[in-house]
């Protein structure tokens, strides 16, 4: 990573909404970050925190007007002259309820829409729909003449990644689009996303309240609270200082809570694990030491 | 028990479109038994139809087959329909659907004020249900402005205002942050244990799980599994074959319980493994 240029840089951001009118409330007052190209990092804190008010200044549907700048790509997005169309095709921002994003009677249509507004030929089109819909587990041929109304609500999740995808980003933004879906598709649309990240270089921005897929999915985290970026690190650090995060509204993975309160009990040095596997092998060295 | 069950469910089964040549069909003969003061959790995937049966309890939908009696009174019976669901409170996964005034205080007030109760008692059962969900400082806000999470506890107070006998959460804590979702079971606890709300909650957290008494796990409209959240979870393959997720505590239990097999696998919570391998530890010491 090092020597690399952040893919997105924001210094210092702030924000407020309905400026200048007596309803105006302060979302942003602080927020630094750096991406680099080809890294999955969590966005992570309470609701209300300014999770998504940050991530929309990503893609443009924010301008920085205030203090604190946003360079996407080398671009400073305060600059008027921004190609937002560009913009939005360099960085994809899948919503909470992505089901609500697709609007086209058929899924191979709804999927196509980004393409073809770009004024690509139709077979181009073609070809990246297709490749988009399997990049997210939807079978082309299976799913492109479907009504988009009778997906499930997994399916409608992948369709409209699907469409994000279709314009070949270069980072993907998913702002809680996992929250709500049964653990099924949860753990397919985590499969995919990871497998876009590690295959494809895809950089990957998760906003997240689950700690357990952050866990999962990310190398590494910031923690935003009140507007502000109040911690970072490697997900490990980060998840190695739960009073903290239970102070901004978080908590770590149940699996990281065990261990954590056993080092605690002096059953083994303060150690941070992040997966059940981790969490096994630790708990079976204590378990082993008492036997011998 | 000799006691009437608040809910009872029997033989019914739902089909959507049920008079078109290609009827869904989304519960297959579903019997289920509710008493006053259950907790009852329903986990399962999308489109195994966990709401399509929620929403039988309050007579949002009437079954195709069989029937839903709540305390004593058939949802079929149009003249009961009106007190059913004053008895059966219902909270929804996305919010904004059901958020009705643009102030928080007037939103929670709206179904109280349409009971035609008393300004004094409206007044204090807004203030009760804000300070159970922990928003009654935001009670001059305009839900609209709120977070995700905070207007699902706005409309969760909005229910419990109505103070009903059964609160069904159908994945209303989707959308919470950790520290979020904490207060808001421990609310609906508060409500089940000390004012004796029975409750059904639909969950995809399977650590929320372990907070009832029962669990049912559904798949393609039936009840595959049913017990308390110990003999539930203890089925870790089963589980997994349906692929559901298990807490993360019984996980690893389970997972030392197959290096080990002295060790319990059926653990529950976090306290629990914590203290099963303090346990373990101290006692060859």
């Amino acid at each position: 990573m090092e020597g690399r240029e952040p893919i997105i840089q924001v210094n210092d951001l702030h924000h407020n909404y309905l400026r200048g009118t007596p309803l105006e409330v302060t979302a942003l007052k602080g927020v630094t970050m750096e991406i680099y190209p080809g890294e999955a990092v969590g966005i992570i804190g309470r609701t209300g925190a300014g999770k998504s008010t940050i991530v929309q200044h990503f893609n443009g549907l924010i301008r920085p007007r205030e203090r604190g700048k946003v360079i996407v790509d080398g671009v400073d997005l305060a600059d008027p002259a921004v190609d937002i169309r560009a913009l939005r095709q360099k960085v994809g921002l899948v919503f909470q309820y992505p089901e609500q994003q697709l609007f086209e009677r058929f899924v191979g249509d709804d999927v196509a829409f980004g393409p073809l507004k770009m004024g690509l030929p139709m077979d181009e089109v073609r070809e990246r729909v297709r490749e988009a819909m399997e990049m997210v587990g939807l079978s082309f041929e299976a799913f492109k003449d479907r009504y988009t109304f009778t997906l499930s609500g997994g399916e409608m999740r992948k369709a409209a990644i699907a469409g994000v995808l279709a314009l070949r980003p270069k980072v993907l933004i998913l702002d809680e689009s996992t929250s709500g879906v049964d653990p099924r598709s949860r753990k397919e649309l985590l499969g995919h996303i990871s497998r876009l990240h590690e295959e494809y270089g895809l950089t990957v921005i998760f906003v997240s309240p689950n700690m357990e897929d952050v866990a999962e999915l990310v190398d590494r985290v910031y923690v935003i609270d009140d507007g502000r970026t109040v911690m970072s690190g490697t997900t490990r650090e980060v998840f190695s200082r739960p009073e903290e995060l239970v102070r901004y509204g978080l908590g770590v993975p149940q699996i990281t809570e065990i261990v954590h309160e056993l080092a605690q009990r002096g059953k083994l040095p303060p150690t941070t694990v992040i997966s059940v596997q981790e969490g096994k092998e630790a708990i079976w060295k204590i378990l082993n030491s008492s036997a011998t | 028990m000799s006691e009437e069950p608040i809910i009872r469910v029997e033989n019914v089964t739902f089909a959507y479109n049920a008079e078109s040549a290609n009827p869904i069909i989304a519960l297959r003969n579903i019997n289920l038994s509710l008493y006053r003061g259950d907790y009852l959790v329903i986990v399962g995937h999308n489109g195994s139809g966990k709401s399509t049966l929620a929403k039988h309890l309050n007579a949002l939908l009437l079954p195709t087959e069989g029937d839903v009696w709540v305390k004593g009174m058939n949802t079929k019976d149009p003249q009961h329909t009106l007190d059913i669901r004053s008895s059966v409170g219902m909270v929804f996964q996305i919010p904004d659907n059901q958020i009705v005034a643009t102030l928080v205080e007037h939103d929670v007030a709206f179904g109280p004020e349409n009971l035609g109760l008393p300004p004094e008692e409206i007044e204090r059962r807004v203030e009760w249900a804000l300070g159970v969900v922990d928003m009654l400082p935001y009670r001059h806000r305009a839900p609209h402005r709120l977070s995700a999470g905070q207007k699902q506890r706005v409309a969760i107070a909005g229910v419990m205002a109505m103070k009903p006998d059964v609160l069904v959460l159908d994945e209303s804590t989707a959308m919470l942050d950790p520290v979020g979702r904490n207060e808001v079971l421990k609310a609906v606890r508060r409500l089940n244990q000390e004012e004796g709300i029975t409750v059904i909650a639909i969950t995809h957290f399977m650590h929320e799980a372990t907070e009832g008494n029962r669990v049912i796990v559904m798949e393609a409209g039936r009840i595959v599994m049913e017990g308390t959240p110990r003999e539930v979870f203890s089925q870790v393959e089963a589980l997994r074959e349906l692929m559901l997720d298990v807490p993360q505590p019984t996980e690893v239990a389970y997972e030392l319980h197959k290096l080990r097999p002295d060790f319990p696998p059926d653990l529950l919570t976090v306290q629990e493994v914590v203290e099963e391998v303090c346990r373990r530890n101290g006692r060859v010491r």
